[in-house]
């Protein structure tokens, strides 16, 4: 059984605007599962359907079997969400914030203590446990916020935007939490971000949303290997080494040569590397510099959306993204 | 209700872990007596010919003191619909809406806090009250029936425009309109009462208005024992009571009201 079904979800808010336009898709047991978009793409209001905090316009979705729309106060239970914004409250201290959501999860006492600790130890935040939140950094609120999302030991974990406004040492640092989460924890996930690197890193599999919309689905090298495109590119030491090498074939288009350089258009470089490098041996051919350029996911939501995922940037995220930004500076 | 307890008591640290918003808490009621209350205790006021004008009371602080408590619960109430429209825009609402807990948790842990905002402040008005030159005074002597009747009247007001002003946040999303509302539904309900004014000072369409405001039920029931005391009458104990139930149906139309309406549309 997958941890999520979504079949034909959609969401249209007042006034018109189809945030989420019919997607479907499945999150199986113990995967990573990544919604890429810009922002605006719909990837929060999908999570905020699967979440029951919004309700769906139609469709159906299941989150460990559950039925959103009929049991949304079971699937609560049972999954954990990590926030785009910083919801945990400042005038609290870190372990307060925590015990208030372990007492709405019904967790006893002693075990809600334990399980605490625990997960602050996990997220680093032991020695700042009793300081209010209004004085962590924003780094610091962000682990507080994925340490009170796996409270309850939850089987499915959303996170949303989870390094939203953090900066790339802090955000780096948070893919290694949510890697030793599942590592650890044998959490299924679902996570969204406008950050390609973000999904690339961390995802087992994804969907690029725009426009509300599932544009593909698969893993991060099924998408880049639909582009049919690795470039390995050689500068050889003579113009006669580069004319010699662009005679190999085995089954590529016809090289691209330029002065020394010579450009091979590839399906998958790691397969043609070492056949190159036998072409290049067996010819006496020396290469000064070797570089393969793989698709990047950005090119693969240029591919299906025509648009890379900076052109495609929205204004309400954004908007979020300041307050954040503003609230973590305060 | 699952989350109401700890709902409530993030709700209280945050007041008082808030110096400036615990402080002005306090010193409010501090300054209607203190200020309002002396500003009316001299001139004719101060003269035993319009003592029955102000229902018989020795002066007009202790006339005014009950009304001072309601409309104190009535004002403080409006922070229960600001909190809320906070923790929307702060997205706290948006996590707690994804817990599981009652929704209705949410809007009675403003609530409950409120009320429990607007007890510290019952105790300060009275203290204030009594301390001030000329100030309430227990011409009667203070009975039990009076503490309880000023205590259930406080509760229930404040419990039925908490509830109020949280529902109306319950459907908004701007700061600022909902200070505005507040205020249109405030003024005039502790203006066309009797809370501060005495009846026979009010021209008569006022006082048509005025009889219907629950503003009025409450001012009218705590100052007939606080300025009766142990000399109450048969009629005066049937009328208190009477003001009483009448309190105590509004404030269960008003549960049930808040509850439906904060389950169902509630929304981040």
């Amino acid at each position: 059984m997958s941890m999520i079904e979504v079949k034909g979800l959609t969401k249209i808010y007042p006034g018109g605007i189809k945030a989420v336009d019919n997607i479907s898709f499945t999150v199986e047991k113990n995967e990573i599962y990544g919604l890429l978009g810009p922002n605006g793409a719909g990837k929060t209001t999908t999570i905020k359907m699967l979440t029951s905090a919004l309700k769906p316009t139609s469709g159906d979705a299941f989150v460990n079997g559950l039925n959103i729309r009929t049991e949304s106060l079971e699937v609560r239970k049972t999954i954990g969400i990590v926030p785009q914004d910083l919801t945990a409250d400042e005038d609290l201290t870190g372990f307060e914030n925590m015990y208030m959501f372990a007492q709405f999860y019904r967790i006893p006492r002693q075990e809600a203590y334990e399980q605490i600790e625990r997960l602050l130890d996990l997220v680093e935040l032991t020695e700042a446990k009793n300081r209010y939140v209004k004085g962590y950094s924003g780094g610091m609120r962000k682990r507080l916020e994925l340490a009170i999302g796996l409270l309850h030991n939850p089987e499915i974990l959303f996170l949303d935007e989870p390094t939203l406004g953090l900066d790339v040492q802090t955000r780096t640092r948070m893919w290694e939490y949510i890697r030793e989460i599942v590592k650890k924890m044998g959490v299924t996930i679902i996570l969204t971000s406008h950050y390609l690197e973000e999904i690339d890193s961390l995802a087992d599999r994804m969907s690029i949303m725009d426009k509300g919309k599932i544009v593909i689905t698969g893993t991060s090298d099924e998408l880049k290997g639909s582009l049919k495109g690795d470039v390995i590119s050689i500068i050889c030491d003579t113009a006669g080494e580069a004319e010699a090498l662009s005679s190999y074939r085995d089954g590529i288009d016809q090289p691209v040569i330029k002065e020394n350089e010579v450009r091979l258009s590839v399906e998958n470089s790691d397969k043609d590397l070492a056949k190159i490098f036998n072409f290049m041996i067996e010819r006496k051919i020396t290469p000064m510099s070797i570089n393969v350029h793989k698709p990047s996911l950005d090119q693969v939501f240029l591919k299906y959306t025509g648009r890379t995922i900076r052109e495609a940037e929205g204004g309400e995220d954004v908007r979020k993204s300041s307050m954040n930004l503003r609230r973590m500076r305060a | 209700m699952s989350g109401l307890v700890p709902l409530t008591v993030r709700e209280l640290k945050k007041w008082y872990r808030s110096p400036v918003f615990f402080f002005v808490g306090l010193l409010q009621p501090f300054f209607w007596i203190a200020l309002f209350g002396s500003a009316f205790s001299g001139g004719p006021f101060a003269s035993p010919l319009y003592s029955s004008a102000i229902d018989n009371a020795p002066n007009y602080i202790t006339f005014v003191v009950a009304g001072v408590l309601t409309t104190t619960a009535l004002f403080t109430g409006m922070f229960s619909g600001i909190n809320i429209i906070w923790d929307r825009r702060l997205g706290t609402l948006s996590r707690l809406l994804a817990s599981p807990i009652s929704r209705s948790s949410i809007v009675f842990s403003k609530v409950l806090s409120s009320i429990a905002r607007i007890m510290v402040q019952v105790v300060i008005l009275i203290l204030a009250a009594l301390v001030i030159p000329d100030g309430l005074r227990f011409v009667n002597g203070f009975t039990l029936f009076a503490a309880a009747v000023i205590v259930a009247t406080t509760l229930m007001i404040a419990f039925i425009f908490s509830s109020l002003f949280s529902v109306i946040a319950v459907k908004m999303r701007n700061m600022q309109s909902i200070f505005g509302i507040s205020n249109l539904i405030s003024l005039p309900l502790m203006f066309a009462s009797f809370a501060m004014f005495p009846k026979t000072f009010m021209i008569g369409w006022l006082q048509s208005v005025a009889v219907w405001n629950p503003i009025s039920w409450a001012a009218d029931a705590m100052r007939t024992v606080i300025i009766n005391g142990s000399a109450i009458t048969t009629t005066q104990s049937y009328s208190t009571l009477f003001d009483l139930l009448v309190l105590g149906i509004l404030s269960l139309a008003v549960f049930l009201f808040t509850y439906f309406i904060s389950e169902q549309e509630i929304r981040e």
